[in-house]
């Protein structure tokens, strides 16, 4: 038991009980009153609030639990038509169960470590999780339940880890249930199960005629049947109310736009901002002339508006929902591919995190918050590895060999942190109240030193130039010694830009005018990191399996 | 951490030789057993990277969580950049404590602390500096020594630039937005980290100098984190930290012989906050012990350095009003103000308490409670001066400042709840050099401050922050002898009490004040007991260092 962890964290999420939080704080609220006074039959129907239950049956019985504490906690928050009720009581009520449904991440985390190892890399890693400043803004400042959902995808991982598949299936088709943006990595799961549990797992490819042969139907059965029994637990009722059709309406509203409110950190925020920069060159310069760009005068409309949900191209070509998902399918078949071919758990975890990345990166309406999904699966992959004794040399030579694995690279390390720190950023405009500012910065700053110096010492020594393996004391600039020139510029680059978004931008424009100008640049320049570590974080997974395959063949 | 020092004392009672070469064996029985052993509760340390093996020494472990955390740190090649993670995290928990409600927020008339604060910089940067003092607009007049009006002027010098309806002439009395709010913690949290923080820094690395620096990494993240502090400071709303960072420089100056950069240090803090006279008698006994040794002209060559630095400090501090007699007279008669009562609302002192049963108030006019009360102050800090005078040294200097300023606020005339803070500086200092009892009294010390928090709607936080400084120092009950580990759980035990008590039960009419009267009567009955324990503690100093770990020194000699 890692109590001081816990202590620490549990301290920490109650202090954050006064900072602001977001609409999703009335939605749940909403939601605890809708779950609680009305039948199930009106749970999808009910409209009162503008904040509709959009999450699965799972979720909604989820807050139907709290509401009944709920109720006795303050019978007012449970009323339907009690809209915008927020009294100190009713925040320390849902703030509370925040902090103690995340206690299923700390229990995850906990597995984790008994069944990947209780190494120095693996606690940083369970430090990093319960600690992480993604979770922290968005669960407990903005107002969400994700550390209770990625606690129980971090336990099917688990589960999945320690061979008992059935179980991890099982958890799996349980969590898409809670929240249905687990179906980014669905496919993973998909392949991965099919793969190690319906066929024989002997560790090697399976030639093409004996794919029948390595058949298990009993497996095939099992595992179909209880995800049937869990969709059916789930979406039974509604089924028998003849109500999915207006239930998928609610979980899936394609209508939302291509990019959310502001743009999520993904390949979107790229296009959109070419699209941008080439209106303005085409309207306001005689480049336009030249190049003959067309300009859609709608699309001139809404830029100057600002950010709109419903985004409109001025010169690109617009993109349709299906464009988007034939994208994501060919963004994610190669670590499916990969996974399905040998389903070890290295590549199936690697492929979760490819297929995070490929759906957060050019999927339909993605939300800001979906990096976690990324950052987490990650996580959980670079747990997965073998990192170096520390330096004191207390344990050394105790657990390098007893643990076959993967080493931990610099490369793995680089792109863990370029993703987390660009997605982390990109969650700051969240909180636009001056308030949140220093918490924010600091909070990504301490966890990006701390888990980054932590995670470079992790790195076993035999991976390093020589002259890089002798012990010093990490200051700034050695912090970042792995990385190359021009990751060091972007990571430095962070720094004059949030300068300028939360301090001089207001200097110059004042709060209203060019208001799309500060969330524009942070969304593109994380862009710019997030694109960048998944390609490193592609190029180590398919590297490392290519590698791997030619020693076999030796 | 009594079994250590026992430890310790029979070590020194042996030849140098033999207790080398016992560490020596205990050293090479610790290499190999820690082998087996994971990395976190290793407690090997280098004293020098290429030292040779009689030089591993065993530092006591210490079962703390910070510790753990500190080895974390030193094992991962952080310790350069440790003090600013660990400043940046100070600064992340004082932040966050600072998004509650301050003192008298949204109460007119008279608003509370943050007004008045708010009103001197309004004050200070529309009046002539020579009326700062004489104003006569009966709004929160200026009852702080000059260095406040000083900084209060660039802080609404600044804060003007930015929003000038903040600091309006008249028109912003009580003035409250969540911007100007956000302008005043800011101006907290970043005078805190210059004065108060590097300070501490600096005295930890001093302090510690001769010892592994976990211990000093694990005694800053400690002391940064004392949650009275961070209450008053970042919470209620006040300056405390500029005053008690003044005189932390002041100490840290002392302890490498700099007398008159010292003195000029605790000038200054005096010229903050008139409440840093409480340290004055022990600053003033330690420096004149240490002068009397230095010879006959040494020490008239001596006094008159100091003495000069002292006037010619306090002269500069208060120019501005010292053309005429009236005028600094007038200034005087602000910032001690005897004609506000022997104590402030329910305090945890001795005249308090007394007043529970015998009602002093009536019995003597305010001039004999002045007299009175000045007397008993003297009379209860002699013993701890005296001894400064005659034993001047550098521990005994932390030790008087603790007596000195717990005998102020026990004792003296017109005393704060929130004035336990200066007794807890001293104390918060020797977080590692008396464990246990620190930790009691900095508990007992964000106890005592309750009525107060709970007024000002910061429960939530004095409960997390209580609740984490007495996990972060629970540990230390290991090493501490039965009978203070029963007094901390009683201690415990009577605050949950309380608490829980106060949360359920109504008082009852006949007595409103029940649940501020208990605390003020537990609070005083322990404050008094660590002021017996204190001057005990001075009192059998040993000349030398007494850190409770020997074993360093004893690693010098080879």
């Amino acid at each position: 038991m890692q109590t001081s962890l816990l202590a620490i964290s549990i301290a920490l999420k109650v202090l954050l009980f006064p900072t602001y939080h977001s609409t999703d704080f009335e939605v749940h609220r909403n939601w605890l009153a809708i779950t609680h006074s009305l039948p199930i039959s009106q749970w999808y129907y009910e409209k009162t609030s503008e904040w509709t239950l959009d999450y699965p049956p799972f979720f909604a019985w989820f807050e139907k639990l709290l509401s009944m504490f709920a109720a006795q906690a303050d019978p007012k928050i449970v009323q339907v038509d009690n809209l915008s009720y927020d009294t100190p009581a009713t925040i320390l009520f849902q703030r509370t169960t925040v902090i103690i449904s995340e206690l299923v991440l700390f229990w995850a985390l906990q597995r984790m470590l008994a069944v990947m190892g209780n190494h120095p890399l693996q606690k940083i890693i369970s430090w990093s999780l319960m600690l992480n400043p993604g979770l922290l803004m968005v669960d407990n400042m903005h107002f969400q339940y994700n550390g209770f959902l990625y606690g129980i995808m971090v336990h099917s991982l688990v589960d999945a880890k320690q061979g008992k598949l059935l179980r991890s299936g099982i958890l799996f088709a349980a969590l898409l249930n809670f929240k249905h943006i687990y179906l980014y990595i669905a496919p993973s799961y998909f392949a991965f199960l099919l793969r190690a549990y319906c066929f024989e797992n002997s560790g090697n490819s399976i030639r093409a005629r004996s794919w029948i042969s390595a058949f298990k139907p009993l497996n095939f059965f099992a595992l179909g049947f209880s995800v049937i029994v869990v969709f059916a637990a789930s979406l039974g009722p509604f089924i028998a109310m003849d109500q999915l059709p207006q239930l998928a309406s609610r979980l899936f509203p394609f209508k939302r736009g291509l990019c959310h409110s502001y743009w999520a950190a993904n390949v979107w925020a790229l296009y959109s901002f070419t699209d941008r920069v080439l209106i303005t060159l085409a309207s306001k310069t005689p480049l336009g002339h030249y190049l003959d760009l067309s300009v859609d005068s709608s699309a001139l409309a809404a830029m100057t508006r600002g950010l709109v949900g419903d985004t409109a191209f001025g010169v690109l070509p617009t993109v349709t929902t299906q464009q988007t998902f034939i994208l994501t399918a060919l963004l994610q078949l190669p670590g499916l591919i990969s996974v399905f071919r040998k389903p070890t758990f290295e590549r199936f975890i690697g492929s979760v995190a490819l297929s995070a990345f490929a759906s957060f990166l050019v999927g339909w309406h993605v939300h800001e918050k979906a990096i976690l999904l990324c950052t987490v699966t990650m996580s959980i992959a670079i747990a997965n590895l073998v990192g170096a004794a520390p330096q004191s040399g207390s344990g050394a030579g105790s657990f390098s060999d007893n643990k076959t694995g993967r080493l931990l690279t610099p490369r793995d390390v680089r792109s863990f942190m370029i993703v987390s720190l660009a997605g982390y950023i990109g969650l700051w405009p969240l909180f636009f109240t001056r308030e949140e500012t220093p918490i924010k910065v600091l909070v990504t700053l301490i966890w990006f030193i701390t888990i980054g110096a932590g995670l470079d010492q992790c790195i076993p020594k035999s991976l390093l130039p020589s002259n890089e393996a002798g012990a010093f004391s990490i200051s700034t600039r050695s912090l970042l010694r792995h990385y190359t020139i021009l990751e060091r510029l972007y990571i430095y680059g962070w720094v004059p830009l949030q300068v300028y978004v939360n301090l001089i931008h207001e200097l110059i424009f004042g709060q209203e005018s060019m208001a799309f100008l500060p969330l524009m640049v942070t969304s593109v320049y994380a862009a710019v990191g997030v694109v960048y570590g998944w390609l490193l974080y592609s190029a180590t997974y398919f590297a490392s399996n290519k590698v791997k395959a030619q020693e076999k063949k030796k | 951490m009594a079994p250590t020092t026992s430890r310790a004392k029979s070590n020194k009672n042996k030849s140098s030789s033999t207790s080398i070469r016992q560490l020596e064996q205990a050293a090479t029985r610790l290499n190999s057993s820690s082998a087996s052993t994971t990395a976190v509760t290793t407690t090997i340390y280098k004293t020098s990277t290429a030292a040779p093996v009689s030089n591993i020494i065993r530092a006591p472990k210490l079962n703390l969580p910070v510790y753990s955390y500190a080895i974390w740190l030193e094992e991962n090649q952080l310790k350069r950049m440790a003090p600013w993670i660990a400043v940046a995290i100070a600064a992340l928990v004082r932040w966050i404590v600072g998004l509650g409600p301050y003192s008298g927020m949204a109460i007119p008339p008279r608003y509370g602390d943050y007004e008045a604060q708010r009103h001197w910089m309004e004050l200070t940067i529309h009046r002539p500096i020579r009326e700062w003092y004489s104003d006569g607009s009966k709004w929160w007049d200026l009852d702080y020594p000059p260095l406040t009006a000083y900084v209060s002027w660039i802080c609404g010098f600044i804060g003007n630039k930015i929003n000038a309806e903040w600091f309006a002439w008249e028109t912003s009395r009580g003035f409250e937005s969540r911007d100007a709010k956000l302008y005043m913690r800011a101006t907290v949290l970043v005078l805190e980290m210059l004065v108060y923080m590097s300070a501490i820094v600096a005295f930890t690395n001093r302090w510690f100098a001769n010892k592994p620096w976990t211990r000093q990494h694990t005694a800053l993240m400690l002391i940064l984190l004392q949650p009275g502090l961070i209450l008053i400071d970042s919470g209620h709303f006040q300056y405390n930290a500029v005053m008690l960072g003044l005189v932390v420089w002041a100490l840290n100056c002392f302890l490498v012989d700099q007398d008159v950069l010292g003195s000029i240090s605790f000038c200054l803090a005096l010229a903050f906050k008139q409440m840093g006279l409480y340290f004055a008698p022990a600053v003033f006994a330690y420096l004149l012990g240490k002068s009397l040794r230095q010879g006959f002209f040494g020490c008239i060559w001596k006094l008159t350095k100091l003495g000069l630095t002292v006037i010619l400090t306090l002269v500069l501090m208060f120019s501005p009003w010292l053309q005429s007699q009236e005028k600094i007279l007038q200034v005087l008669h602000r910032i001690f103000p005897v004609f506000r009562g022997l104590y402030q609302d329910k305090v945890a002192n001795i005249w308090c308490a007394v007043n529970v049963v015998i009602k002093l108030r009536e019995m003597f006019d305010i001039q004999e409670l002045v007299r009175i009360s000045t007397l008993a102050t003297l009379l209860s800090f002699l013993p701890s001066v005296l001894h400064l005078i005659a034993r001047p040294t550098k521990r005994g200097l932390i030790y008087g400042l603790i007596n000195s300023s717990l005998s102020f606020f026990l004792l003296s005339f017109q005393v704060h709840e929130k004035s336990i803070l200066i007794p807890a500086l001293p104390i918060t200092l020797l977080i590692l050099d008396e464990p246990a009892v620190a930790s009691l009294f900095i508990t007992l010390a964000t106890f005592s401050m309750f009525p107060l928090l709970k007024h000002e709607g910061l429960f939530l936080q004095y409960a997390v922050l209580l609740g984490f400084w007495v996990w972060l120092t629970r540990a230390t009950a290991h090493n501490t002898s039965k009978f203070l580990q029963l007094l901390i759980l009683l201690n415990l035990l009577v605050i949950t009490t309380m608490h829980t008590a106060e949360f359920m039960l109504e008082p009852s009419a006949r007595y409103p004040d029940i649940f501020p009267v208990l605390n003020s009567l537990w609070s005083a009955a322990g404050f008094v007991l660590f002021w017996i324990y204190f001057n005990y503690r001075q009192f059998t100093l040993v000349n030398t260092p007494k850190m409770g770990f020997r074993v360093t020194k004893t690693a010098k000699l080879a």
